[in-house]
């Protein structure tokens, strides 16, 4: 017997059991793909629009009311698409109990870096 | 399905392998050893140079390539006859499962020229010269050509492979109309030769917990037989990040199913079946 | 003493083909984005924060060096959107055979280009 463990096959393959669980992920990183093809695209027409301008006329761009919608929506979609992806790249690949570590920091950044864009949008439409 | 050819569509030249060191991960007793070249067959006019992975676990040493040179006017024309060749006419000690030579029995599948297949049923002429053959990728290897599938054996004996009934057996037997029956075509035809899981990047990361796409496929046959009455816990069984959500579809296993099979539109059927059941 | 049986090559000995390679880019691409994503972030941040703050941010994107990162990031972007697009008509369980699966993967790559060069273009007449 090579088996370095004792443990039948069958139980090794068992493990820990279904966690019945899973699509949720699967489906919300669907749902927020499907969100950002228009937002994306829209972003990227808007800033070939924009290849010349300066702070001010960015700043009136970013204050129009469709624009700062949109801005939020595509930091919400995006942040939440990268948050679930990233995390299944680390869970592919990141095979001790530092992946819950690392899942915990990409998360916490997703969510950081939304809230962030967020607010700076918020602020550049509200600011008098 | 009739196979015309054992390329299915033109394999990439440009690239034969991926851009990562020889022995990137690759733990010590896996690493690939240089082995020993045996002498060319004489007064052979066509030959083809076979390299071949070794191991011979009495030796206890580390797995080999060896070379050899196969006089293809003394050969049939499938790699299962170049090794069955070297074998009788240069080292018996060659081992590797064969049984139908003709892609039914599904025991001579192993990797040729980076890609998995059934010897039996690739021509030699379609491997690169010089050709490589190894066995499955990722496997634990018993001897030379020989994995150990006792693992990809008990994730498939997970799935329960067999019709689950809860009513009471009717008195001659369960009916299933034509309709039906066409439901299993392109599931049930699977040899379990294991090419799709072994070639599955996903499986090769996280093998001890994502179930593979043989084993999703034949879940699938399973789900799809409309005499089955066990759907519910087989999909119980399935929902799980990583047994079977840890498909990316890669499609790696639709590529090379040597019996033009198709692993991930199953497992594709499988993922739509669990939101239908939900939303 | 047991010897343990040798685990035969993986990656590195399997051929790379138009459905691993494609797959590996969507991956690649959308670490790269998640990245781009804290770029936007930086970039709102920025204007929020006024003229000064702004000018530094796009003073380093117009640039030679930050030229090369935002063709970077497009190319990424139109990449991880047709390969997602891709992705997501194959959960609707259509275009599994292997000739769509190839004809669909080299469209990805043509489409790609295509786009990234015609953004380029766009952007170059609009700053003109």
């Amino acid at each position: 017997m090579n088996r370095p463990r004792m443990r039948s096959p069958f139980g090794s393959a068992i493990w820990l059991g279904s966690a019945k669980t899973g699509v949720e992920h699967w489906w919300a990183e669907r749902v927020s793909a499907v969100a950002l093809v228009p937002l994306t695209i829209w972003f990227l027409a808007a800033i070939i629009f924009h290849t010349r301008s300066d702070h001010a006329g960015f700043v009136a761009w970013l204050r129009e009311f469709p624009t700062t919608i949109l801005i939020i929506l595509l930091l919400i979609a995006l942040f939440h698409h990268a948050a679930l992806g990233l995390q299944v790249i680390v869970e592919d690949y990141v095979h001790s109990d530092l992946k819950f570590a690392v899942i915990v920091g990409v998360r916490l950044t997703c969510f950081a870096a939304a809230v962030a864009g967020i607010l700076a949008a918020l602020q550049i439409a509200l600011a008098s | 399905m009739i196979i015309h050819s054992s390329d299915q569509v033109s394999r990439a030249r440009f690239l034969k392998r991926f851009p990562v060191p020889k022995n990137f991960g690759v733990p010590a007793e896996s690493r690939i050893v240089q082995g020993r070249t045996w002498p060319a067959p004489e007064g052979a006019r066509r030959v083809k140079v076979f390299k071949i992975y070794r191991y011979d676990p009495e030796r206890g040493t580390n797995p080999r390539i060896d070379t050899f040179h196969v006089d293809l006017d003394d050969c049939g024309p499938m790699v299962l006859d170049a090794l069955i060749w070297i074998k009788n006419k240069v080292d018996s000690t060659l081992t590797f499962r064969r049984s139908c030579r003709e892609g039914v029995c599904g025991s001579c599948a192993m990797n040729m020229d980076g890609t998995n297949w059934l010897a039996c049923t690739r021509f030699i002429s379609d491997l690169d010269a010089p050709a490589v053959i190894y066995p499955l990728a990722n496997m634990r290897i018993i001897k030379d050509l020989v994995p150990d599938l006792t693992h990809v054996f008990a994730q498939y004996e997970m799935i329960e492979p067999w019709l689950h009934v809860k009513t009471p057996d009717p008195e001659k037997e369960r009916l299933q109309s034509a309709e039906e029956r066409k439901q299993l075509d392109g599931y049930y035809e699977c040899i379990l030769c294991f090419c799709c899981t072994s070639g599955c990047p996903s499986h090769w990361w996280n093998g001890n917990r994502f179930l593979g796409p043989a084993t999703l496929l034949q879940a699938w046959r399973w789900l799809t037989d409309s005499r089955d009455e066990g759907s519910e816990e087989r999909l119980d069984r399935l929902e799980d990040p990583f047994r079977l959500y840890r498909c990316h579809t890669i499609l790696n296993c639709t590529r090379t199913c040597p019996k033009g099979l198709n692993p991930g539109k199953a497992i594709a059927e499988e993922k739509k079946a669990i939101l239908e059941r939900r939303s | 003493m047991t010897h343990i049986r040798p685990r035969s090559p993986n990656i590195q000995s399997y051929r790379p083909q138009l459905t691993s390679v494609l797959s590996i880019a969507n991956r690649i691409t959308g670490v790269v984005l998640s990245l781009g994503g804290v770029g936007l972030v930086v970039w709102l941040v920025a204007a929020a924060l006024g003229p000064e703050p702004f000018s530094v941010v796009q003073g380093f994107f117009a640039s030679w060096p930050g030229q090369i990162v935002l063709f970077g990031f497009t190319f990424a972007f139109f990449l991880h959107l047709c390969g997602g697009i891709r992705h997501l008509v194959w959960d609707t369980v259509h275009g599994f055979e292997l000739a769509s699966i190839y004809a669909s993967g080299w469209a990805v790559v043509a489409a790609s280009i295509v786009l990234t060069a015609a953004t380029w273009i766009a952007s170059i007449f609009m700053g003109a």
